[in-house]
């Protein structure tokens, strides 16, 4: 009986020792994230994404990461091989969790960095495709905050750029605030953010 | 006491191992730092990143065996195997990723366009908002080097060859009948609605070991993966109608599109110089089909045509003009599967057929060809890692074809012969670095027809030699049949063959490319015969041969002035042959010397508007005119085009499009048609040979329905 309390004990210890570093890489790295610390905040993701296996938060923040950094960028290599980047740690995200709305708006976000640094060359190609994987998403999570203000924001910047009026995207942002508000996350770690954008671009809307 | 001692002990055990330092520096091959490298122990949290210096250092509490990964962007993930106490004072240099955007491509000889090829000289839009193109990829393409300007014709005529010496395919299987047919001063387009492609790669030469039976260029067309989202288009035109639709699946796709197209309106409008009894007439249908497995993709598309025109044409011989009906329907199909066998091996399966019926009758002769075609392909693909791949198959093409042909003499004669080739290839890319890469590849060919064999090398190095410039040189053999027009009367001939040789200089800078290009090109047993034109009774033979030699610069540049793209091209062309019925080795009269090209696209914000130009100049082209001794000797006037091209957005979804090719309204010469005998005075009249119309006047309204609001035709015109 003894023994068996002694050889649970080990084993809860070890598993809490292992869930204690899940917990501490990831808080770790979006410690890094918050101090503005991107390579860092990215390279500490992709550590604890080979780590847990089947896991796919870790690889949709190292993704993440690398899209928002390959914004503005303007070395088409370092671009590419980002975006490149990227998109595996999607594709890996993909495989362990499909159909995830959270990873299509990352999918979309990818596709207009894309856009953005050349839209004459990958705007016509893929504007389809980020307005699809939104749609997808929409459907699959109708009330979604990220969803709902990705979308919006999306539709909002085609609309300026044909000289065509952005208020009616703006209720969709105050909607996303709404549900922002509402928002539980399923873990602490699962994606919980949009909600400081939203307010920003709400803000350009009065 | 004995188990609280074993607790303690057993929870210390966790916690309190032992903790090594692991320890090194970090370079590229060239021994410089890498700064920012990713290093960690493979499934541990443990790891760090590389310091200014390129040195990294951290704590582990992992022991025995541990895999070191070191990552960096560009560069080959590292990995070190080995006990954690010995990963100390490690000295890493990485390789570079040769996969990366940076790296040296195998580029000698072509161009691409396309989003994710690395050399793409095009974008997909330029397919079709170049001015001059009018929506035809084969239009767009003449505005690049190495191609000649035979205005009146529309095929490709490349470094020298003329357009039969250049194939297309599509997803790579060959299309037999690439062209809709026409009269001869009007230039064809091609068959395919320019929609249905989103990567396109021209090859002006030394091309791979995949591809035969082109002497001078071929033409690589890959339609679409997977259409974004459903949608209706509708185009409307001064020349006729489109109707498309496409419909998406959760694993498969569906789309179809129909046209029509009538020039009567447009020629009672503005009359050319042809006197037409039935203006041209196309009524089109498409569909592809395409569906995702979980590790391939299969594609069906399918198109049809029917085509038909009668009309007069002026004719120096003959006062009342000669008369010229055609009829033609073509069915082409084209099914391939792309498919993962595992990690590292692909396969491709494929087949196309062509059906094509033409019906012509001129003056009082009665021609009927029906050509049967097919090309099945199978090839394998083995990634033996990102620096070692290689590429093999195994295909074979048929042709079947007869021609009726029946005058008031002649009653019902038959010409008919089956041209089938077994192909076989095999191809190595290897990369030595980032910066030196070498393709090399051996064809092979059996030729039913002569029953004869054709073995071609194929072989291109590339070597970088900064970071945004790089040189490479090819050579390759290449063989072709005879075209389908001398193989109905002699079958007993042989291959016809060419050698490449090319040198190609490319910067690349973030906007702006710079090509040039040199290359030498040594024709032999070109086909000579020995009357006026082919003929039933000709004498045929292979004793024909000839050289192209040139220079070809291009220069793209959309950075330099905001808004402004564009593209200038210049060719250098010095080529001659003897072949067909030239008495001596001569320049033939497809060729200019010198081809300038100028494209320009300006997108003007506050109009919504893309206003675009392209200019082309050529030499003159050579004639024999018969009251002198020579033969080509004489030369026309220079060629001179300027269009010009607007594509309005009205909404996001609907356009207004105009264009006006040869807006300045230059007239051009194509060569001289000389009159068969003399008149009173001993001198041979003549007539020139211009295009049906100088210009050409163009509206379209272009409207696209779906869901997301955004997507436009813009890509289609």
């Amino acid at each position: 009986m003894q023994k068996i309390a002694i050889i649970i004990a080990i084993f809860v210890s070890g598993l809490l020792n292992a869930q204690g570093n899940y917990e501490n890489g990831m808080m770790k790295a979006f410690e890094l994230w918050q101090a503005n610390n991107m390579s860092e905040a990215g390279h500490l993701f992709e550590r604890i994404a080979e780590a847990e296996e089947g896991n796919w938060l870790p690889k949709y923040y190292a993704a993440h990461v690398s899209i928002l950094s390959s914004f503005g960028e303007t070395d088409e290599s370092k671009l590419s091989a980002r975006l490149e980047k990227a998109q595996n740690l999607l594709n890996d995200a993909m495989t362990y969790s499909p159909e995830n709305p959270e990873i299509m708006v990352l999918q979309a976000l990818l596709y207009t960095a894309w856009i953005s640094y050349d839209g004459a060359k990958y705007g016509m190609t893929l504007s389809g495709k980020v307005y699809a994987t939104y749609a997808k998403a929409q459907t699959m999570a109708p009330t979604n905050p990220r969803v709902v203000l990705a979308k919006a924001e999306w539709e909002m910047g085609s609309a300026s750029y044909f000289g065509q009026d952005t208020k009616p995207f703006c209720k969709d942002v105050e909607r996303s605030l709404d549900l922002f508000a509402n928002f539980k996350p399923e873990s602490e770690f699962h994606p919980k953010w949009g909600k400081e954008r939203a307010e920003q671009i709400l803000s350009n809307c009065n | 006491m004995k188990i609280y001692l074993s607790i303690l002990f057993g929870v210390l055990s966790m916690t309190l191992v032992a903790q090594s330092t692991i320890q090194g520096h970090v370079t590229d091959q060239a021994g410089l730092p890498i700064i920012g490298a990713n290093v960690y122990l493979k499934g541990t949290y443990d790891g760090g990143s590389t310091n200014d210096t390129g040195e990294f250092s951290f704590k582990t509490e992992a022991q025995g065996i541990q895999t070191l990964v070191i990552s960096y962007l560009s560069f080959e993930t590292f990995t070190l195997v080995d006990e954690v106490t010995k990963m100390n004072k490690l000295l890493i240099s990485l390789r570079d990723e040769v996969n990366s955007l940076d790296a040296v491509v195998l580029s000698a000889g072509s161009f691409s366009a396309g989003d994710n090829s690395k050399i793409s000289v095009l974008k997909p839009l330029d397919v079709v908002t170049t001015a001059s193109a009018l929506g035809d990829f084969v239009g767009a393409l003449q505005t690049l080097p190495g191609t000649t300007t035979v205005a009146e014709d529309g095929r490709l005529f490349v470094r020298g060859g003329d357009a039969e010496e250049t194939q297309i395919f599509i997803d790579g299987l060959r299309v037999f009948t690439p062209y809709s047919p026409t009269t001869n001063n009007v230039p064809t387009r091609g068959r395919y609605s320019p929609f249905l492609f989103d990567g396109i790669t021209f090859s002006t030469g030394g091309y791979s070991a995949e591809y035969g039976q082109a002497l001078s260029s071929v033409l690589l067309l890959n339609t679409i993966n997977e259409p974004d989202q459903d949608k209706t288009d509708i185009g409307m035109m001064s020349v006729g109608a489109t109707l498309g639709n496409t419909q998406k699946w959760e694993r498969s796709s569906l789309s179809v599109n129909a046209s029509y197209i009538n020039l009567a309106p447009y020629i009672a409008l503005f009359p050319d110089r042809n006197e037409w009894e039935k203006p041209f007439e196309v009524l089109a249908g498409e569909a592809v089909f395409r569906r995702k497995f979980d590790n391939g993709l299969l594609k069906l598309y399918s198109a049809f045509d029917a085509s038909n025109f009668e009309l007069t044409q002026e004719d120096i011989n003959s006062e009342d003009g000669v008369h010229f009906k055609l009829n033609n329907k073509n069915l082409y199909f084209n099914g391939s599967y792309l498919g993962m066998l595992n990690d590292t091996w692909t396969i491709f399966g494929g087949l196309s057929y062509t059906h094509g019926r033409t019906k012509v009758g001129l003056s009082t002769n009665a021609i009927d060809d029906t050509e049967n075609s097919f090309h099945a392909k199978l090839k394998l693909k083995k990634r033996f890692s990102s620096r070692f791949k290689l590429n093999t198959g195994i295909e074979y093409f048929a042709t079947d074809f007869e021609e009726d042909f029946s005058n008031e003499f002649v009653s019902a004669e038959t010409y008919a012969f089956d041209n089938n080739i077994l192909g076989s290839f095999a191809e190595a890319d290897i990369f030595f670095s980032k910066n030196m890469a070498l393709k090399a590849g051996i064809r092979a060919e059996y030729l039913q027809i002569f029953e004869d064999f054709a073995l071609s090398p194929r072989l291109s190095f590339a070597y970088k030699t900064g970071s945004n410039s790089q040189f490479s040189l090819a050579y390759g053999t290449f063989n072709q049949n005879p075209t389908n027009d001398i193989l109905k009367f002699e079958e007993d001939l042989d291959k016809q063959r060419t050698a490449h040789y090319i040198f190609n200089y490319q910067y690349n800078k973030n906007g702006q490319i710079f090509r040039a290009e040199t290359y030498y090109k040594d024709y032999d047993n070109l086909i000579t015969f020995d009357s006026e034109f082919a003929d039933f009774d000709s004498e045929y033979s292979n004793e024909g041969y000839g050289y192209a030699a040139g220079v070809d610069f291009f220069w793209r540049d959309n950075r330099s002035i905001k808004n402004l793209d564009y593209w200038v091209s210049y060719s250098f062309l010095d080529t001659q042959r003897k072949y067909k019925n030239y008495p001596k080795q001569s320049q033939p009269d497809f060729i200019n010397k010198h081809n300038i090209s100028i494209v320009g696209k300006y997108w003007v914000d506050a109009w919504k508007s893309q206003i675009g130009f392209s200019y082309g100049y050529a030499t003159g082209r050579t004639y024999t005119n018969p009251n002198t001794d020579g033969f080509l000797d004489q030369k026309t006037k220079p060629f001179n085009s300027l269009s010009l091209n607007w594509a309005y957005l009205i909404s996001p979804q609907k356009i207004l499009y105009f264009s006006v090719n040869n807006a300045l309204n230059f007239k051009n010469i194509n060569g001289y048609q000389y009159a068969d005998s003399p008149d009173l005075n001993g001198q041979f009249q003549r007539r020139a040979l211009q295009p049906a119309a100088d210009q050409f006047f163009f509206v379209g309204f272009f409207w696209t329905i779906s869901e997301d609001k955004s997507s436009n035709q813009l890509d289609n015109l």
